[in-house]
């Protein structure tokens, strides 16, 4: 093999995934309760610190640029606004096959979205091997920074639900000691920016 | 007479509509409309404009990098704040990267299977495709067992139905004109594309921080610290990684996007003579050479009127204004004249029909996209526009890169006022900037070693050093053209705010005075063979690469469905 991008499709000898577990929050925050899946991850970095082989991302409405994200994980956890039939805050869970088609008719600010994102991890044979969508359904996506009353009620259980989905795959997060919480990166300032 | 609507158009970002009249098999007119993001002026209102980057970072998804940078500049025009040296060259290096993997995207993902039908790839011969494809360039992966690979893989997904991203096409259109083998090494090159990115996104995360959004924007210069010695901040390990990532990105832009740019564009000659569109090009320049106000700019700024080349004219900014004769919003002095963006107004006023709807009325108002004026004339925005006017400015290097691409398809410059002339020109820039990228490497590595280690001036850095009232404007030349940013500032927080995007300058509907925007315009004597598949209509408005996101309200995007097409 040379050192250029290995082939289309066939993972190659040389493909491994040096992330374990991705856990990848999706949705604009500017756009109501679509913001969701980011203010679920927002939370649980605040409460966990992120383990060796784990990666906590908000992944927003990047599209094909998450691919290199997804295809380095060998489990990822989606975790945003998913339609369902079944009143705005409920939680909804589906994997593996599930997924695709549920994304497919996802409600975004953006065509090229997560379909996409699956779609072209599945032609080059990267696709996670284990792929869970975790989320609520949304009730507004009108332009602003705060959810509806429903899915914020429903967030804390959201975030508890990432963290038994976690531990269902064999990982376990540590809360951080109080300390930590209040400075432990970057992303913690701009997340209290955008109210999250 | 035959009425078309495509709605949406598909490979894009964000929502669009586009209606046209058909006649004699040539477009006689046309309407663009477009979803709009409104109200990112009333999140921003009463804010810290020091945050405000953080936000307009979310605007658009693929853009982020875009709307930070223009946010950040406003500010500081605002307040008088003075990026030092290292922070203009980081910016300018994430700004390029930007550029570079929005082109690449764009060219591979978005815009490619309007010319390439991947369904012909099938009946390639891997061993002719091998043959090509060393023919037009040393790019390693180019053998007969390689391409028999992605052919046999493009074959299990079509057998099974599952065409991914290739769904949503007109496959077999009589359009393509491409033979199997070129198609066969695009599928290729698509699939390596999305490897070819990661390296992008590496240098990304060197440059600011965090990815996926970068974090290391700051009003007053960057947060990436800069420091020989230091294991978190840009050292010499990261300057060499940077070096290795940038060689390898002009790698893959000269040996595999220029070379299928040139081989696709031989068989597409005609359409150097289709979508010239409205020929008016405004550049507000990028890519700060030089510290201080008024900087010369890498990209120069100014305006084309009338495909003339003869005569760049000095940018105004005065001279821009907003129309909404033809947009759902009202303005309070009235919808018969256009507004300066620093006094923008964002009014909604929706009479449109309840959707789903069969067709607009293009005489009253039907778009949520404002209608932007240069001098009261609608203007192009975008690479092909700085190419041209780096082209007319006397640019050494945009002069050989652009003379290289004519000569080698035997065309002359009247052939870049085209859909095709669009293409041409993101490929030609694409490769500029990665052959500039190393040199912004090599200063930032240069004051490294000298120990000017500055990354921000922080004399601007508290409200109580602003006046009590500033206004500012950020311009930036992001990927899909002219993009400006206008801040009021009362008492330390955000009175008025008002972004011009690109999508904007150029999907606008008509104005005041019923002038077709730049979409619009393209589209007249647009051939189309078949309207129930206009794929040619596609061609021309995907050359201006929409991304109405940082329009886009909310959208119910079904990507799984054709484009819906109706001919009335």
């Amino acid at each position: 093999m040379t050192s250029t991008p290995s082939s289309s499709g066939n993972p190659g000898p040389g493909f491994r995934r040096p992330v374990r577990l991705l856990i990848l929050g999706l949705g604009n925050v500017l756009c109501g309760d679509d913001g969701l899946g980011a203010v679920a991850i927002a939370r649980l970095r605040a409460r966990y610190e992120t383990p060796e082989g784990m990666s906590i991302l908000d992944g927003g409405t990047l599209g094909l640029s998450l691919l290199p994200y997804v295809e380095d994980a060998e489990k990822v956890i989606l975790v945003d606004s998913i339609r369902a039939e079944a009143p705005p805050g409920s939680f909804v869970r589906l994997e593996g096959e599930e997924v695709g088609p549920a994304v497919a008719g996802r409600l975004s600010v953006h065509q090229v979205g997560v379909a996409d994102l699956l779609d072209a991890a599945r032609w080059r044979g990267r696709l996670p091997e284990e792929l869970v969508l975790l989320g609520l359904v949304p009730e507004t996506l009108e332009v602003g920074l705060t959810r509806s009353a429903r899915v914020e009620a429903g967030l804390p259980g959201l975030v508890d639900r990432v963290v038994s989905e976690v531990s269902r795959l064999g990982f376990e997060l540590h809360p951080r000691s109080h300390d930590a919480a209040c400075d432990f990166d970057r992303s913690s300032d701009l997340a209290r920016a955008l109210g999250l | 007479m035959t009425h078309i609507v495509v709605d949406p158009v598909t490979r894009i970002e964000g929502h669009l509509r586009i209606e046209a009249e058909v006649d004699g098999g040539r477009v006689t007119d046309a309407w663009s409309s477009a979803t709009m993001f409104r109200g990112i002026e009333l999140i921003l209102k009463g804010r810290d404009p020091r945050d405000a980057w953080a936000f307009t970072q979310r605007i658009c998804g693929v853009c982020t990098t875009v709307h930070a940078i223009a946010s950040i500049r406003a500010v500081e025009n605002a307040i008088g704040a003075q990026p030092p040296q290292n922070a203009r060259l980081l910016r300018n290096l994430i700004m390029a990267y930007q550029c570079v993997q929005d082109h690449v995207i764009h060219f591979y993902h978005l815009h490619a299977l309007d010319w390439v039908d991947v369904v012909s790839a099938l009946s390639a011969d891997p061993a002719k495709t091998s043959a090509l494809a060393e023919s037009i360039s040393d790019w390693p992966l180019s053998g007969t067992k390689y391409f028999a690979g992605v052919k046999g893989r493009l074959k299990t997904f079509v057998e099974r139905g599952q065409l991914g991203p290739f769904a949503n096409a007109y496959w077999g259109h009589p359009a393509y004109l491409l033979p199997p083998e070129a198609n066969l090494m695009a599928v290729a090159h698509y699939l390596e594309a999305l490897d070819w990115q990661r390296d992008v996104i590496r240098a990304h995360a060197i440059l600011g921080g965090k990815n996926p959004h970068l974090q290391s924007f700051l009003v007053g210069g960057m947060a990436t610290p800069i420091d020989l010695d230091r294991q978190a901040s840009i050292n010499d390990g990261s300057i060499e990684e940077l070096r290795q990532l940038a060689a390898k990105a002009k790698d893959f832009v000269s040996k595999v996007y220029i070379p299928d740019l040139l081989a696709v564009a031989s068989f597409y000659k005609a359409w150097a003579g289709v979508g010239g569109g409205v020929g008016n090009y405004l550049v507000y320049g990028d890519y700060p050479e030089d510290d201080g106000p008024n900087p010369p700019l890498f990209l120069p700024s100014g305006v084309l009127r009338n495909k003339d080349l003869s005569k760049v004219e000095k940018f105004d900014a005065a001279k821009i204004t907003e129309h909404v004769k033809h947009s759902w919003y009202d303005y309070s002095s009235g919808d018969d004249k256009g507004i300066h963006p620093s006094q923008g107004e964002t009014k909604p006023n929706y009479t449109g029909p309840t959707p789903p709807y069969e067709k607009l009325d293009g005489t009253a108002k039907y778009s949520w996209l404002k209608a932007p004026r240069y001098d009261g004339l609608p203007m192009e925005v975008g690479p092909l526009s700085r190419m041209l006017v780096a082209y007319a400015s006397g640019h050494t290097r945009v002069k050989e890169l652009v003379g290289d691409v004519l000569k080698k398809l035997g065309v002359g410059p009247e052939a870049l006022f085209s859909t095709l002339g669009r293409v041409a020109a993101r490929g030609i820039e694409t490769l500029l900037l990665t052959e500039k990228i190393e040199g912004w490497i090599d200063q930032l590595a240069v004051n490294m070693h000298r120990r000017q280690l500055k990354i921000h001036d922080n004399s601007k850095w508290e409200p109580s050093t602003w006046p009590k009232e500033a206004m500012g404007v950020g311009f930036h030349e992001a990927p899909r053209g002219a993009l400006g940013h206008w801040v009021h500032i009362v008492d330390g927080a955000i009175a008025n705010y008002q972004c011009v995007v690109p999508s904007t300058w150029n999907a606008g509907p008509r104005d005041a005075q019923g002038r077709r925007g730049p979409y619009e315009e393209a589209l007249l004597n647009t051939p189309v063979a078949d309207p129930t598949k206009p794929i040619e209509i596609l061609r021309t408005i995907h050359s201006f690469d929409p991304c109405i996101a940082c329009g886009v309200h909310v959208v119910d995007a079904r990507r799984n469905l054709l484009a819906k097409v109706r001919a009335v």
